[in-house]
């Protein structure tokens, strides 16, 4: 048969589903809610994978980070008899073979105030000759990292110096900051809030790195920070440089071994491939949800063909009558359900990409610091895609294989 | 009698057909022996259940014999496969219902052209013949209407259309008349008087409707399965005026 008869035939087809519009309608929304569902899942689970990788990416795969307890909601964190990171740990985890730098870090919030514009930040104080080993791809857009005995200067992140509700950068090199510290403090027995402003002057503003942790982060040296958040050499974090990855769970063992739960240990890569796994499984699970929903519509698809099939049992019978053969009867409703699929899969895409965004907005994650995207690969909305259309079709072979052998005298006969 | 060289459009040697419902088992044609001419218009009657409508789908290829031969122009049409009798139909045969069988989702112009559509006759010939053909019929100025929006006589007239587009050499009507009232019924008999005049359509038509067969230009009168007897009618038209010579039709007595 040629071209132009095949078109025709297919008009014909999208005709009767025309004709039966509700229910190729409701029929078509059945493949909808799968395939959309499946693409939002996927959207969702792909813009999750991209922040953890993001996030903890930026971090060499040699870093252990060490902070003060395991067990923030266990009894231990209640007691308050949790260890504290003190020089003297730094120095313990130092002898520990394997670990190659041992990099303490105090960490604190601000506001920063530049000319009429201020900015609550996250502040941390640590050794910044050694930030290119716990982040390899910081880089600079202008200046260098302040010197440890540089007391009063400060390195801008780059979302810091260029907030996206500004047109003009927040502060330039070489411009004089001022950040406003404020905390409670014991005065007599009465409770005073008491705010304290020191000015610094900016060295360096660093490049996107595309995580929130680092370009939302304005650096000072560790001794500044000591001084200033009057931390009494009480440590926030340590970073631990391992000499290779192969030694991150050995030093991690150590260290536990050493401290016991009174200390917490993670590898950022073990951690993210942990979240992975675990969201893995869970959108796995939902997944498969959908899946399930898509071979409901399939079901859905055999039981309103075969229905049109016993409705139209005199129309197969006429068009046997005036030559048909078994395979274009065939053809024609399996191109009906091959149409089902195609709307009901792009229509599917096009909701599931939208309701993804929409999703992101309801959970709790869609808004503030922890911002995710969703994210669809091709590879996921074409197999969405094909996989609506296949069963579609598939479900459409026994309806269209009984119009097709339906006899034309007793298809007629029919009232 | 029979000139042993002439070759006949439609020639059944005893046809019989045999099919069980529930226990029972029916004998619709009991050997059926039909000769027809190029172009004759030959009317079928007889009492309900006495296998009218089974001579007719046999000789549609509708259905297949139990025994005996159909002949279509010397070609046994009861050893052809499915593919080949679905050709057949599409090419040779023309279809006209009752009820019309007609696709109501479908404009008039697209039921027209169906058979044409797997004839693969390419669009523009099909769009210039059903146009010549609705204006044929009649119904030039109702091309694009809906079946459901015509009459009976005019959803009939569009079978009759449909039936012709593929320029088939055979019409086979099954009670084209049934569902009209007599006027109309008319009117479908002279549009088939015209087709089988102007295009030498052989022409087989099964009918209750008495007039109409004595119209035609010769009656078969079935009955258990058997032609019972055979006559001229009224108008026998020039292809079949040697009918009582050259017909030989002979039920199994």
């Amino acid at each position: 048969m040629r071209t132009v008869a095949v078109l025709d035939l297919i008009g014909l087809s999208f005709g009767a589903l025309k004709e039966r519009r509700l229910r190729s309608g409701l029929t078509i929304l059945m493949v909808v809610i799968g395939a959309a569902l499946m693409t939002s899942i996927n959207g969702l689970g792909g813009g999750m994978n991209n922040y953890i990788s993001e996030q903890l990416g930026t971090l060499g795969a040699n870093v252990l980070i060490v902070t003060p307890s395991a067990n923030t909601f266990g009894p231990g964190a209640e007691s308050g008899l949790q260890t504290k990171l003190t020089p003297q740990t730094v120095r313990t985890i130092e002898r520990i073979h394997g670990a190659k730098y041992v990099i303490p870090s105090f960490a604190g919030g601000g506001t920063l105030k530049s000319g009429s514009e201020t900015k609550t930040v996250s502040i941390l104080g640590m050794d910044q000759s050694k930030t290119v080993y716990i982040a390899p791809k910081v880089s600079f857009e202008s200046g260098s990292f302040v010197s440890s005995g540089d007391s009063s200067g400060i390195v801008l992140g780059y979302s810091i110096a260029h907030p996206s509700n500004l047109a003009k950068p927040f502060a330039s090199i070489g411009q004089a900051v001022f950040v406003e510290f404020s905390k409670v403090e014991n005065q007599g027995g009465v409770e005073k809030l008491v705010t304290k402003t020191k000015a610094f002057q900016v060295r360096g503003i660093l490049n996107e790195l595309g995580s929130q942790s680092i370009d939302n982060v304005a650096f000072i040296t560790l001794a500044a920070a000591n001084t200033f958040f009057e931390k009494s050499s009480v440590y926030d974090t340590i970073y631990v440089i391992t000499t290779s990855t192969d030694m991150n769970d050995k030093v991690e063992t150590s260290i536990t071994k050493f401290y016991g739960k009174n200390i917490g240990v993670i590898s950022p890569k073990a951690m993210a491939s942990t979240i992975q796994e675990i969201m893995g499984t869970f959108l796995g699970f939902l997944s498969a949800i959908a899946t399930v929903s898509m071979f409901v519509g399939a079901v859905g698809i055999i039981t309103t063909l075969y229905t049109s099939v016993m409705e139209r049992t005199r129309e197969i019978g006429l068009l046997k009558a005036i030559g048909y053969t078994r395979e274009t009867v065939l053809l024609m409703f399996l191109a009906e359900s091959f149409t089902i699929g195609l709307l009901g899969g792009l229509l599917g895409l096009a909701f599931g990409i939208a309701g993804a965004y929409v999703l992101i907005q309801l959970l709790p994650f869609g808004q503030g610091a922890m911002r995710i995207t969703p994210s669809f690969l091709p590879t996921d909305l074409a197999q969405v895609f094909l996989l609506a259309c296949a069963l579609s079709v598939a479900a459409g072979i026994y309806p269209a294989w009984r119009a097709s052998t339906l006899s034309p005298i007793t298809a007629l006969k029919k009232e | 009698m029979t000139d042993e060289g002439e070759k006949f459009a439609i020639e059944t040697l005893d046809l019989r057909k045999s099919y069980k419902m529930g226990l029972v088992t029916v004998h619709a044609l009991r050997g059926v022996n039909l000769k027809i001419r190029h172009g004759e218009m030959i009317s079928v009657v007889g009492p309900s259940g006495s296998g009218k409508s089974t001579l007719l789908n046999m000789l549609g290829a509708l259905d297949t014999p139990t025994s005996g031969k159909i002949l279509i122009d010397d070609v046994d049409i009861s050893r052809m496969g499915e593919r080949a009798l679905a050709r057949f139909r599409n090419r040779k045969i023309g279809f006209i219902f009752q009820s019309y069988n007609l696709i109501d989702r479908s404009k008039v112009t697209k039921n027209v052209e169906l058979p044409a559509i797997v004839a693969d006759m390419p669009k523009k010939l099909r769009d210039r013949r059903v146009h010549e053909l609705l204006d044929l019929v009649g119904l030039g100025d109702k091309a694009n209407r809906r079946p459901n929006a015509l009459s009976g006589g005019e959803q009939q007239r569009v079978a009759i259309a449909r039936a012709l587009i593929n320029d088939p050499a055979f019409i086979l009507a099954d009670e084209p008349t049934g569902n009209l009232d007599s006027k109309t019924g008319e009117e479908i008999q002279n549009l088939l008087l015209r087709v089988n005049d102007e295009k030498k359509a052989t022409i087989v038509i099964v009918t209750h409707n008495l007039e109409l067969a004595e119209r035609t230009g010769r009656i078969l009168h079935l009955r258990d399965g058997v032609v019972e007897k055979e006559r001229v009618g009224l108008t026998p038209q020039s292809q079949a005026s040697d009918s009582d010579s050259g017909m030989v039709t002979s039920g199994r007595a």
